[in-house]
């Protein structure tokens, strides 16, 4: 009995002092001092929005103010509601310095110097240059204040701990895989920087474990069913969309549609990411994300 | 002979239950059903016209057009009596909590049909698939407006649909026919997002 005390004591003890240092534990870096001399040009940036999944993630289709955020996300580990991007100094961004928003975007950290959940795919987008960065900036900075309330999650023990997030981000968070390869095409590594990164196909296309890790090493692309709400991904490795029928030329024109090769539309989430976003890629935006599908590593 | 008719009777009963189970649905479900394989079945027919990988045929174009108009509008919100939800069906419950977008998704479908077998001549924005819109800022929609507020067609494309709303009838009948082919196809998906269940 008194070994077990002492067990369990010893347990809390260390519990408390890894609470500590996981609280304490510094993450994300400073932005160069260049970021807030570059001038952004809002409609890049408005078109990397888009591709990023910003607009489709931050508007409640219920009528919402674009970018006002209240789109409900369920994971298994709590519920989260986007939060307001629009220019409003108390609920969205309006306070906010350019610096603090390459923190946001790239490295997933509040200007409290808060680790957000992953549901915002900020991992994605990691690679985004400081040009980049300043052309979203720009085009946030067009956005009417709107006072929509931006909500708490509402996250299960140990989950509504933060801090626990850093253990999380140490575990799991990776770099996107955007560099170009030489010996491809100029399209293809287009393609490649938008899968990879922008458009983050992986956050529901990669298996994730008990944690809502991706399991990038042994399952990329291999489908979900883990989507926010209990929806499900297919796979969409080359072999997988191959044998589902698809081409490069089908797959382009399925992300402007919607349309699938057996003649059928998507729906729940894809329907959302092609309606939402991918829809206003460019041609040749989508005919490079195809070739790089349909031809990956 | 007794045994021969009870083993008959149950034969018949696994096969009407094996029937049922391949089947699915019944009744009305069946019926929009049927529409929806209907649609998907003139959708399939048709893309490689719009994709530009055929040559163009307005006549093929209009009896898509006629497919669409027959299974949309009312034709298909009468199919979607209330408490017809569950399985089989894969219509999710949104469908009469949320009914009157649902229905106006399903009048906006029939309007695009109806404009395209008139749009059916103007043929194909986009000569052939491929590459052709210039630059990446090329398409229109959402750079047209300059901002990502801008103007109404950014707001209908963050809507997903609700643009046509804005053009009048002419405007839409005078659009190349692949044009209002999007249109439609982003109907459908804009509605299977919101009101249909993830098929197993």
């Amino acid at each position: 009995m008194r070994r077990l005390f002492l067990g369990t004591g010893a347990i809390a003890v260390s519990a408390a002092i890894g609470f500590v240092v996981l609280t304490v534990w510094p993450i994300g870096a400073t932005p160069s001092p260049e970021l807030a001399n570059l001038t952004g040009d809002v409609n890049r940036g408005a078109y990397l929005a888009r591709a990023s999944g910003c607009i489709a993630c931050h508007t409640n289709p219920e009528g919402g103010a674009p970018l006002a955020g209240g789109v409900e996300l369920d994971t298994p580990f709590g519920t989260v509601y986007s939060p307001n991007l629009t220019t409003d100094p108390e609920q969205g961004i309006g306070n906010w310095t350019v610096e603090q928003f390459a923190v946001a975007v790239r490295q997933g950290i509040s200007p409290a110097g808060e680790p957000y959940y992953p549901a915002f795919t900020y991992s994605f987008y990691a690679d985004f240059t400081d040009q980049e960065v300043a052309d979203l900036w720009a085009a946030f900075q067009t956005l009417p204040a709107v006072e929509t309330p931006s909500r708490a999650p509402e996250m299960a023990f140990p989950f509504n701990q933060r801090a626990g997030l850093k253990l999380w981000r140490a575990l799991f968070q990776f770099d996107p895989l955007t560099e170009p390869v030489e010996g491809k095409s100029d399209s293809w590594n287009r393609g490649k920087w938008l899968v990879e990164g922008a458009t983050h196909c992986a956050a529901c296309h990669t298996t994730r474990n008990l944690l809502g890790g991706r399991k990038v090493a042994t399952a990329k692309f291999a489908g979900s069913d883990m989507l926010p709400g209990g929806g499900k991904a297919p796979p969409i490795d080359t072999t997988s969309l191959v044998q589902e029928g698809w081409d490069a030329g089908s797959l382009a024109y399925a992300l402007k549609t919607g349309i699938t090769p057996s003649g059928d539309a998507f729906g729940n989430a894809m329907g959302e990411v092609v309606l939402f976003g991918t829809q206003f890629l460019s041609t040749e935006d989508l005919d490079a994300m195809a070739e790089y599908l349909m031809d990956q590593p | 002979m007794k045994t021969t008719n009870v083993t008959l009777v149950l034969l018949a009963s696994i096969t009407a239950g094996v029937a049922l189970a391949h089947s699915g649905a019944t009744g009305v479900v069946k019926e929009r059903m049927d529409g929806m394989a209907a649609m998907q079945k003139a959708v399939k027919a048709v893309t490689p016209i719009m994709r530009g990988q055929v040559e163009y045929d307005a006549d093929a174009v209009r009896s898509f057009a006629a497919a669409v108009e027959m299974h949309s509008g009312e034709a298909m919100t009468k199919l979607f009596p209330e408490g017809t939800g569950g399985k089989p069906s894969e219509a999710k419950d949104q469908v009469w909590s949320d009914w009157e977008e649902f229905e106006s998704l399903a009048m906006n479908l029939e309007t695009l049909g109806k404009t395209l077998s008139e749009a059916a001549n103007n043929g194909l924005a986009v000569q052939a698939s491929g590459g052709t819109s210039g630059s990446m800022m090329g398409t229109g929609n959402m750079m047209g407006s300059g901002t990502m507020m801008g103007g109404n067609s950014a707001m209908g494309g963050m809507m997903g649909q609700s643009s046509d709303g804005m053009m009048d009838a002419d405007m839409l009948a005078s659009m190349p026919a692949d044009m209002l082919f999007t249109r439609i196809s982003q109907t459908c998906s804009a509605c299977h997002s919101k009101y249909r269940l993830e098929s197993n």
